[in-house]
């Protein structure tokens, strides 16, 4: 089956400075969790942790491939947009590429994460295992 | 001992190790976490295909990404870009440690980069996530 281009799901996630600060830890002196500090370091409020938006693909791949991801998966992002509490994130992915490693097929995946403008704030792709179901 | 400094782009070697402290995978690390990314997946609180709970394939990124930490003070830095290798589950119990090396620095458009290479690992030595990431230093 040619799965190229297979959109998959989406997920939506909002970001809170409360979910902020329990991936971070609050600390002063943090752009992450000191809105002071952020604003001395140029932006307007604190931000998320940009490995938030990796923990979003990681969640997205995990309900595509399953095992496949947590064992064997790759992930690979580019953070091109500050993310602020406040914001919501929907996080895409588009099957780009199949290719067989050993008895499993490495499914490339495209994904970028959007916030609520419609601007990309993270690109990259994401792979992970396939492996023939066994035979009975 | 370890004598702290400020970390500048100057200071900075490529070649420099970084260990982190060992870090023990609570359930509590978990429950966090699956509340901080909004994923609460079953695999993460129940069963799993690899036996028992296991915990987000991501969960220790920051592990790695604080490696600087164990030598630095450190400002403020911007994440640049990730890659990650999940190479095995990582599951509540395990005593877990990474590893690094800061393998370039260079500078763009007048900004100062850092990228580190690591891997995290149990406490037997086996190799749960491997990856790679670039981080810009703040100048002041």
């Amino acid at each position: 089956m040619n799965t190229s281009g297979l959109p998959l799901p989406s997920l939506q996630k909002e970001i809170s400075q409360r979910k902020i600060d329990a991936y971070s830890v609050v600390r002063p002196k943090s752009i992450h969790t000191d809105p002071d500090w952020a604003r001395q370091k140029g932006f307007r409020a604190p931000l998320a942790q940009a490995m938030m938006s990796t923990a979003y693909v990681s969640e997205l791949m995990t309900r595509f491939l399953g095992a496949g991801f947590v064992r064997g998966g790759t992930l690979s992002m580019i953070f091109i947009k500050p993310v602020y509490a406040g914001d919501r994130l929907t996080v895409h992915g588009v099957v780009k590429e199949k290719r067989l490693e050993g008895d499993a097929t490495r499914i490339v995946v495209e994904v970028w994460c959007e916030n609520q403008h419609g601007e990309k704030t993270a690109v990259g792709t994401a792979s992970g295992l396939q492996r023939p179901e066994p035979r009975t | 001992m370890i004598e702290f400094r400020p970390l500048t782009y100057e200071t900075l070697k490529v070649g420099e190790e970084f260990v982190s402290d060992e870090h023990l995978v609570t359930p509590e690390d978990i429950e966090t976490y699956a509340f901080a990314v909004d994923d609460h997946h079953p695999w993460f609180f129940e069963d799993s295909p690899f036996g028992g709970p296991i915990a987000h394939p991501t969960l220790l990124g920051n592990q790695a990404l604080r490696l600087r930490h164990s030598r630095y003070i450190v400002r403020a830095g911007l994440h640049a870009k990730m890659e990650f290798e999940f190479l095995e589950p990582i599951r509540q119990g395990m005593r877990v440690r990474s590893r690094g090396t800061v393998v370039d620095k260079y500078e763009r458009r007048s900004k100062p980069y850092m990228v580190t290479e690591f891997v995290t690992e149990d406490e037997k030595g086996t190799a749960l996530v491997r990856g790679r990431f670039t981080q810009m230093l703040f100048r002041n």
